[in-house]
């Protein structure tokens, strides 16, 4: 298995009732899974405990055959290669789109950075866009680039929170067509958190619906 | 749940720890000292003078607070509610005094009322009126009740207007359709409704007074304060001092207990989003005349009155005050003030950064931790910390005779560290609460979203944090440098020998009877204060709307 979670239980520390009971989900390798679930259910919670934002109360989650987390380990989010596209994208407004892409990449010549940021780029259809500022661009390519800076150091797992939530209603055929053809062509496992199932049933190759 | 704490949260999480027990030192050696065998001093004081401390500290204390009230809540009320001419320029005029420290207001209005001052010196010449001195004594309780109340009523107008502004449009206009006149809306209403703002303004305005010295001291009124500072310069009686101090940080912490108490879960600040003004009821005729007559006259005595005098005075003497030892005051106050400035921010920067990043108990302990000098008076910080500074020394000794046989036995406890260290611990609130609300507005995903980019804790706040938050770090630097430049009772107590600040200046010209010699020093920090609360009030309330 490529992204193995088991037995895992998360509650917020003011509250006795836990969000997440005894959540359990195995993921191929490529494979674009969407946790599909009512507001409150729990399912961005299951992301952050992925992406190390978050520490369960108990259960395991490995990537790659890695623990990242159980009870004895807990891999700090940097550590982990899982990239994150935040529901409301969180790009760094201090810095441009480009260098926000280049953000995640380490240990690069600048050279190969600025290869890897203009590939990016190519691959989410904004060539041309490296030397503006996040509040310049629309609220659909504020998500490609979003996605693009996730992308860019090469994550085992990409986790997209609601990503079709800030968008337009008509955008969103457009916009799922062209996410499923970006996630494809970059070949990359994902899980997607959605509240509505045509988003769910457009892009995801497998439905895991998550009741309270 | 160790998990948790392998990271580079652990480092933050040790320094933020270390600078927490920095700051709570000179507190917990008051409180460890505080039952230290009783001595003659002591005795004698508890037995003839003690009454007479509580008394008068309490009558001030009540009395500025029940001024302040009336001042505060009345022209708010009249300023949120009624349109008159200058309206708008009184709403935020009505913050000024706050720029003149009550240290300088009481001197100025010495100096004013003497019998060589402007106002006899005018009755004799123009009347041939001869006053009884008595009539126009200010150096009494109620004189220091007058200043205190004229000069610090601005923190219960502030957070009253506000109040009112933001939050109960909609329950005064509820009233006002129900046929309830604005006289009685404002006593059954508006009162009740916004006590919690009106007690957190006072409780501002009560720990200002508790700290204040330099009031109290002039006017010869024996306060805690002043009988701190007696015990430990006159007597050198450290005992004596510490119990003193440890029954006027009593007195302290019932205070905020009352705080608390009476806002209860609630916070009065308001939410940003969708706030609707008051629909101001215009006033016309007389009526439009009493309210701009009563925020004029307030605003004269308070701000106008004496900034016209120390003008005066400030022509009358500047050839002689302005020479280079002048420059070399002004450089003092700036050198530590932006060096304690500096150090609030970074201190404030790391607590801050580690108690959001964990938010879990210590991190909130940490965080309210931080902001309890503020609340401690001068004068007891200084004990506290010549106590520690003392021992420091005792147990360094042999460590100084090593790098210099010929070291005196005082080397931390004579030097400008212990100043600034008291500054640190002293003004740390506000340099905190700028930084944690910048932490606030900015949240936690660009935090998160660089470390699943792969960046550490630390990496992130340098490359991110750090940039993100740079104006409230710099609201912060402002807002600390200014309370520091004003700073007297810490100053007096513990500058090195010799060392003297803008403040120190204003005290001791004043202290020699040489009241118009204060005017520059004096104008130069209100300069300063009035363009912080300009750059505050009109540039963050612009940001606002």
């Amino acid at each position: 298995m490529y992204v193995e979670i088991a037995g895992l239980a998360f509650g917020y520390k003011n509250s006795n009732e836990k969000v997440i009971k005894d959540f359990n989900l195995q993921i191929q390798q490529g494979e674009i899974i969407s946790l599909l679930g009512i507001s409150g259910s729990g399912k961005s919670t299951v992301l952050r405990l992925i992406a190390g934002l978050e520490v369960p109360e108990s259960g395991l989650i490995k990537i790659q055959n890695r623990v990242v987390v159980d009870s004895s380990t807990f891999i700090q989010p940097e550590d982990r290669g899982v990239g994150m596209v935040f529901q409301d994208y969180a790009l760094f407004p201090h810095l441009t789109v480009g260098k926000n892409i280049e953000f995640g990449l380490v240990k690069m010549s600048r050279k190969e950075k600025g290869k890897k940021v203009a590939e990016m780029l190519e691959l989410v259809n904004l060539r041309g866009y490296g030397h503006r500022y996040p509040y310049e661009l629309s609220g659909g390519q504020q998500q490609r680039v979003a996605l693009a800076r996730a992308l860019a150091p090469s994550p085992s797992v990409l986790l997209l929170d609601e990503p079709f939530s800030n968008l337009d209603k008509d955008l969103q055929v457009k916009i799922r067509t062209e996410l499923k053809n970006i996630l494809k062509s970059a070949g990359i496992t994902t899980i997607i958190v959605t509240h509505d199932r045509d988003d769910a049933e457009a892009v995801a190759d497998r439905i895991i619906v998550i009741e309270q | 749940m160790f998990r948790h704490w392998r990271s580079g949260v652990t480092v933050w999480g040790i320094i933020s720890g270390m600078l927490i027990l920095f700051i709570l030192f000179p507190s917990s050696t008051i409180i460890g000292n505080v039952f230290n065998e009783t001595n003659e001093n002591w005795l004698h004081i508890k037995q003839y003078l003690l009454k007479e401390y509580i008394s008068n500290t309490i009558l001030i204390v009540v009395s500025t607070g029940v001024f302040s009230v009336i001042l505060g809540t009345g022209l708010a009320w009249v300023v949120s509610v009624y349109n008159f001419p200058f309206r708008s320029f009184f709403k935020w005029a009505l913050i000024l005094p706050l720029a003149i420290p009550p240290y300088i207001a009481a001197y100025t209005y010495t100096g004013l009322l003497s019998y060589t001052g402007l106002i006899q010196t005018f009755l004799r010449n123009a009347f041939s009126l001869q006053i009884n001195q008595k009539h126009v004594n200010i150096m009494s309780i109620e004189g220091a009740v007058a200043i205190f109340s004229l000069f610090l009523f601005p923190y219960v107008y502030t957070i009253t207007r506000v109040f009112l502004e933001k939050q109960s449009a909609s329950l005064i206009e509820n009233s006002r359709v129900l046929g309830k006149s604005p006289t009685v809306i404002f006593f059954r209403v508006v009162l009740p409704l916004s006590r919690a703002a009106i007690f957190g303004g006072t409780s501002l305005v009560i720990l200002e007074v508790l700290n204040d010295y330099g009031v109290v001291q002039y006017f010869g009124i024996t306060t805690f304060s002043t009988a701190i500072f007696k015990a430990w310069f006159a007597l050198g009686d450290v005992d004596t001092a510490i119990k003193l101090s440890g029954l006027l940080m009593s007195m302290v912490i019932l205070i905020l207990i009352i705080e608390k108490l009476f806002r209860g879960r609630k916070k009065f600040s308001y939410t940003t989003t969708k706030v609707r003004p008051i629909a101001r009821i215009q006033l016309k005729g007389v009526k439009a005349l009493v309210a701009f007559g009563c925020c004029f006259v307030v605003l004269c005595f308070s701000f106008l009155i004496p900034i016209l005098q120390l003008f005066h005075w400030a022509l009358l003497t500047y050839q002689k005050i302005l020479d280079p030892e002048f420059l070399g005051l002004m450089l003092n106050s700036v050198i530590v003030a932006g060096t304690a400035s500096l150090l609030i921010i970074i201190a404030a920067l790391i607590i801050g950064n580690y108690s959001r990043i964990t938010e879990n108990f210590i991190g909130k302990a940490y965080s309210k931790i931080a902001v309890l000098g503020y609340s401690i008076p001068g004068s007891v910080i200084s004990i506290g910390i010549i106590v520690f500074f003392v021992a420091m020394d005792n147990r360094f000794f042999w460590l100084y005779k090593i790098f210099d046989p010929e070291s005196s036995k005082l080397v931390l406890s004579s030097s400008i560290a212990m100043l600034i260290f008291a500054y640190v611990i002293r003004f740390l609130a506000v340099g905190f609460n700028s930084i944690e609300a910048g932490f606030e507005k900015v949240g936690k995903k660009f935090f998160e979203a660089s470390r699943t980019l792969g960046m550490t804790v630390t990496q992130t706040f340098f490359r991110i944090d750090l940039i993100m938050i740079r104006q409230t770090i710099l609201a912060g630097f402002v807002l600390a440098f200014i309370d520091i430049m004003k700073e007297l009772p810490l100053t007096l107590i513990l500058r090195p020998f010799n060392f003297d600040t803008l403040a120190t200046k204003v005290y001791q010209y004043a202290s020699d009877e040489m009241i118009p010699e204060a005017s520059i020093p004096s104008l130069l920090i209100i300069a300063v204060s009035f363009m912080a609360i300009y750059f505050f009030h009109k540039v963050v309330e612009r940001e606002d709307k």
